[in-house]
């Protein structure tokens, strides 16, 4: 069980996030949802150690986390918005370099990692090429591959559709259901209502720093008026598509 | 009246002209590397949060940017090395010079490098947990000096021109060569446009290897 407590952080004057907590449970996956600037990246930075949370703690199966340090214990991990992977290491390096300077992994052994994850994600044809030859689906797979080498119990995508052709977002929305029955921890900011529509997942609206309603995926369609908040949200979303 | 080329004399001088060339390269190789290695150790310095540490380089920079060439090769042969109580040569006072010269350039342009270099891939770094020496070297550097290849080639270039000063403190460079077959056949002309054909074929040679680089690290980027 992942618990996020009281997690507040302040830029200048203004509050971007304000106290927030949240609770998810192993193989599960919570979806961020709220307008721009409400806070989602920053919570997943917080949790990745890219920035320093004025408040707040972090729990994982009871224990607390020294999100300082996190990154060096490969507790959390993230796939970025725009994937970052490296522009200068051809698909198995971008695996393979982790393993190898963080975990001391021989090359033959961290090669092996890697060819397996390639092979689940269907880049072992790409094993060779350079990050430039790659499309945005492969990038977002590889990037994925490359944050699980690593074993995280908590992997977090940052707008995970929006760098990507629409059409993907089915890949995309089976690809975190497969991470979640793994086992992993799933967080997930988006904006993207298509993604949210085929996730098995409890979405949480933000405003202002907070969440303000917490919803189960399956409830998005009922008639249920207790949600109201959230599925304005997303009615609104779906108008601005259109 | 045209200038009709004298093989006699070519054949006469240019080995002496040849001698002082292969000097006038290891000036270049010898300052280009301490330049280089240097300039890097400084540049990554430069992109530190360390205040000290920022006013100190961009003092070393300002002063050897602001200052000729020709002085400091002079300070350092007549004035540090003699306080230092080091017995040194022309030839090693020059390299030193030069190589220290070379430094403040270059820190700058593997600083512009570095700073060009997406944020984003540092950030990757830092959550697959590499420390900050590992992302430097595997992940921002390589990318830094791809981006500052074209740079660094001018850099290069004008290092390589500039070893010509060291002619003033008596090394028998490329240039001193030439002014003492000037000094012993008056035919300055000649000579000067020997020289400057010398040099040319060995800055051009530097122009195309800096091509060649630029053209294999873009491939795989």
């Amino acid at each position: 069980m992942l618990k996020i407590e009281n997690i507040s952080k302040t830029y200048g004057e203004k509050k971007v996030l304000n106290k927030l907590s949240l609770d998810l449970k192993r193989g599960e996956v919570a979806v961020l949802m709220g307008a721009s600037g409400t806070g989602k990246t920053t919570l997943l930075r917080i949790l990745n150690s890219l920035e320093k949370a004025d408040c707040g703690s972090v729990f994982l199966d009871n224990k607390k986390l020294d999100l300082e340090k996190i990154n060096r214990t490969h507790t959390i991990g993230i796939v970025f918005q725009s994937f970052n992977l490296f522009k200068n290491m051809n698909v198995t390096k971008n695996i393979t370099i982790s393993l190898e300077k963080t975990l001391n992994y021989t090359q033959q052994k961290a090669t092996e990692i890697a060819q397996t994850l390639l092979k689940k994600y269907g880049l072992e044809n790409h094993k060779d090429h350079f990050i430039s030859e790659l499309s945005g689906g492969q990038k977002q797979r590889l990037a994925i591959a490359r944050t699980i080498a690593l074993k995280p119990k908590v992997v977090c995508l940052d707008e995970p559709t929006s760098a990507l052709d629409p059409m993907l977002t089915t890949h995309v929305a089976k690809t975190i259901e497969g991470l979640a029955k793994e086992g992993y921890h799933i967080i997930v900011s988006t904006h993207d209502t298509h993604l949210i529509e085929q996730l098995d997942c409890t979405i949480y609206l933000m405003e202002n720093g907070k969440i303000i309603e917490a919803i189960p995926s399956q409830e998005i369609s009922t008639n249920n008026t207790k949600y109201s908040k959230i599925k304005r949200f997303i009615a609104g979303s779906l108008e601005e598509k259109v | 009246m045209g200038y009709k080329v004298n093989i006699e004399f070519l054949q006469a001088h240019l080995p002496a002209l040849l001698r002082g060339a292969l000097v006038s390269i290891q000036i270049g190789f010898f300052g280009s590397l301490i330049g280089i290695l240097g300039g890097t150790f400084v540049g990554i310095l430069q992109t530190t949060k360390s205040k000290i540490i920022k006013f100190f380089i961009v003092a070393y920079v300002n002063i050897v940017r602001g200052t000729p060439m020709l002085i400091q090769i002079g300070l350092v042969h007549y004035v540090f090395f003699p306080l230092l109580e080091i017995n040194s040569s022309a030839f090693v006072s020059a390299v030193t010079a030069i190589g220290l010269n070379s430094i403040a350039y270059i820190s700058e342009v593997i600083r512009s490098g570095i700073q060009s270099v997406d944020k984003g891939q540092i950030e990757a770094a830092q959550t697959l947990g590499l420390s900050r020496i590992q992302t430097n070297l595997h992940i921002v550097l390589p990318q830094a000096i791809r981006n500052v290849i074209p740079a660094l080639g001018n850099e290069l270039i004008t290092l390589i021109k500039d070893s010509s000063l060291a002619s003033t403190i008596g090394v028998y460079e490329l240039l001193k060569e030439g002014s003492i077959v000037i000094s012993r056949t008056y035919d300055a002309l000649s000579v000067y446009l020997m020289v400057g054909i010398i040099y040319l074929i060995i800055t051009s040679s530097l122009s195309l290897v800096m091509t060649i680089l630029e053209r294999k690290t873009k491939l795989k980027c």
